[in-house]
């Protein structure tokens, strides 16, 4: 391989096109690409479409400043920092934002589907809910299930045909464009190993058309290969890779860094509104690279966050961001 | 058994995080969630349930963790554990029928345990739209029995959730949306369903025949009518068994000392 796969953080936001779908790695404010989330919200990006396992802090900066036209998934908040999706409520309040909601399981089996090239998968999760209710379809609503990127159905009801277990369901793949990753190592050619648990991110990473993968270090190729059994995704499922230390803060990352809880508590607190929200870009995003965002952190605050590598997280990092 | 608490002693956290770490049997595989469960479920691994096998939604399979995680996903869950992988075998653990226990939460549930995390007022112009589902539908459905850890209040306690997130007793089958019993929709996959609430009033159980949600025990201080009256539906008071047992004195050391002493999710009682 002597394809060159690096590219900057900009060319990285720059691939994903206004309209674009889609995904990222990561749960719910672990192993977020935020360098790059911040930088599509630089650039302005619009009418997104993102499907995704969970949500977190990176779904809730996306909708604020604009950028999500559709967000299909299952749940939104800070977890223990923000008990809920703020930005995404208002949106979805103003009717500017469609939310498309499946189960937990059913969005990461709609990705293992997609993962293994299948049109759908089936389960009997979620049974007797609303979130099979054929009322609440809101992309069949907006008229935009096409069968192309967008299945023709959000559910079909179905009984198991071989061993009579009963009512299942089954569920379309998510089809995305493009997947981001946030991960520990990659190397040159586009080897992944992470740290930890891996949450989602194989099978988003195999669902995607374009991957690309942002890590803490690119590393040589060679040294992933010596420890083939340890890596988490093939070189040639990732098209680009960029390193972007730190990339991922405010959410943690694994054997790194601890999740920035202060900050969260702060974003979380002050954009229950979209003026609020707006100053807070302003103060943090527009404007910045992701150097001088680093260095408005400053280095007394990452210490605090790096993690113990004996015990992959920080045991400086007063838990509860108190 | 180490002594009960007197009242001055723990507060209602305490209380709550006892009576769900009593839910847990030895040797079970139970689903962790963020919050007070994870510290009930820690509190009974440390005491009655040694042997318990701990899963969290992310991905981290019979964990030990020896610091408490702030939640499912952080670096804190892995050490120790078995296997850290990813939720494409959480969740299929779970379907396959593993799990015996799993710990919830809810913004509102109705008589017959169906709970709603998604949304306040009518689903298509909602006045509140919250978290959505996460896994709770999941574990609910997969599980052998799942408690709901809730604050009581009225506005929470309803005769029907407007909008179903997690299957209880009495469920919708779609498309028509008929309301039919749990055990006929989920057919061989069903194992089972919620088998207790736990609020801030009382516990909770339901009724195996006709599902519908009774009250077990009330909290020191709670009778039984003013529980009813915490309701929007007519909870039936006629199976008290008396109070929630208090916290002893060793699970209190055990919560503050060892599991939570930086009071993330369970206060200290102010002494004074």
């Amino acid at each position: 391989m002597s394809t060159d796969k690096r590219i900057t953080l900009q060319q990285a936001a720059e691939i994903i096109k206004d309209g674009s779908s889609l995904t990222f790695s990561g749960f719910t404010i672990w192993r977020r690409p935020m360098a790059i989330v911040f930088e599509l919200i630089r650039q302005h990006r619009k009418h997104l479409h993102l499907i995704e396992v969970n949500g977190g802090s990176h779904t809730e900066f996306l909708a604020g400043a604009g950028c999500l036209d559709i967000w299909e998934s299952c749940w939104v908040g800070h977890e223990l920092y923000g008990k809920y999706g703020a930005n995404i409520s208002r949106k979805v309040a103003d009717k500017q934002i469609i939310v498309e909601d499946y189960s937990h399981a059913e969005m990461m089996f709609r990705f293992a589907a997609a993962a293994s090239g299948a049109p759908y998968a089936v389960t009997q999760t979620s049974l007797g809910t609303d979130i099979h209710n054929p009322e609440y379809d809101m992309l069949g609503r907006a008229g935009l299930r096409d069968g192309k990127r967008i299945a023709k159905h959000k559910y079909q009801f179905t009984e198991d045909p071989f061993f009579g277990a009963g009512s299942q369901v089954l569920i379309p793949a998510a089809k995305v464009d493009i997947a981001v990753l946030c991960v520990q190592q990659v190397g040159e050619e586009g080897t992944v190993r992470v740290n930890g648990q891996y949450y989602s991110d194989p099978e988003v990473a195999r669902a995607a058309d374009i991957t690309i993968v942002m890590a803490e270090e690119i590393v040589p190729e060679e040294y992933l290969r010596r420890n083939a059994d340890q890596n988490t995704i093939v070189s040639f499922e990732v098209n680009h890779i960029l390193e972007c230390p730190f990339g991922a803060h405010p959410t943690g990352m694994f054997g790194r860094y601890d999740v920035d809880g202060a900050f969260l508590k702060d974003f979380y607190g002050r954009t229950r509104t979209q003026e609020g929200f707006d100053e807070f870009a302003n103060e943090w995003i527009h404007g910045q690279n992701h150097l001088n965002y680093l260095e408005k952190l400053g280095f007394q605050r990452m210490l605090k966050l790096k993690a113990n590598s004996a015990m992959n997280y920080s045991p400086r990092e007063k838990k509860g961001g108190k | 058994m180490s002594e009960f608490a007197k009242p001055e002693e723990y507060g209602l956290a305490d209380l709550l995080c006892s009576a769900a770490s009593r839910e847990v049997g030895d040797n079970e595989i139970v689903f962790a969630g963020t919050g007070l469960p994870m510290v009930a479920i820690m509190l009974a691994q440390n005491t009655h349930a040694p042997n318990l096998k701990l899963i969290f939604e992310a991905g981290t399979l019979d964990g030990r963790p020896p610091e408490l995680p702030t939640s499912v996903g952080d670096a804190r869950c892995e050490m120790g554990a078995s296997r850290a992988s990813g939720l494409y075998d959480a969740f299929s653990i779970a379907q396959r029928g593993y799990v015996d226990l799993g710990f919830l939460g809810g913004a509102e549930v109705d008589q017959y345990g169906n709970v709603n995390t998604t949304c306040i007022g009518d689903y298509l112009n909602p006045e509140l739209r919250l978290t959505g589902s996460g896994g709770n539908p999941d574990i609910n459905s997969f599980a052998r029995r799942t408690v709901f850890i809730m604050v009581h209040e009225k506005r929470r306690f309803v005769e029907n959730v407007s909008y179903i997130t997690s299957p209880g007793w009495r469920v919708k089958k779609w498309p028509g949306g008929d309301i039919v019993p749990r055990q006929q929709l989920y057919g061989s996959a069903y194992r089972g369903g919620p088998s207790a609430v736990i609020s801030t009033a009382g516990v909770f159980r339901f009724d195996e025949e006709s599902g519908l949600m009774y009250l077990d025990t009330c909290h020191p201080g709670k009778t039984p009518s003013e529980i009813r009256d915490l309701c929007q539906f007519d909870l039936d008071i006629s199976r008290v068994k008396g109070e929630t047992a208090v916290p002893t004195r060793e699970e209190l050391r055990i919560i503050h000392e060892v599991l939570d002493p930086d009071e993330i999710f369970i206060p200290k009682v102010k002494k004074g």
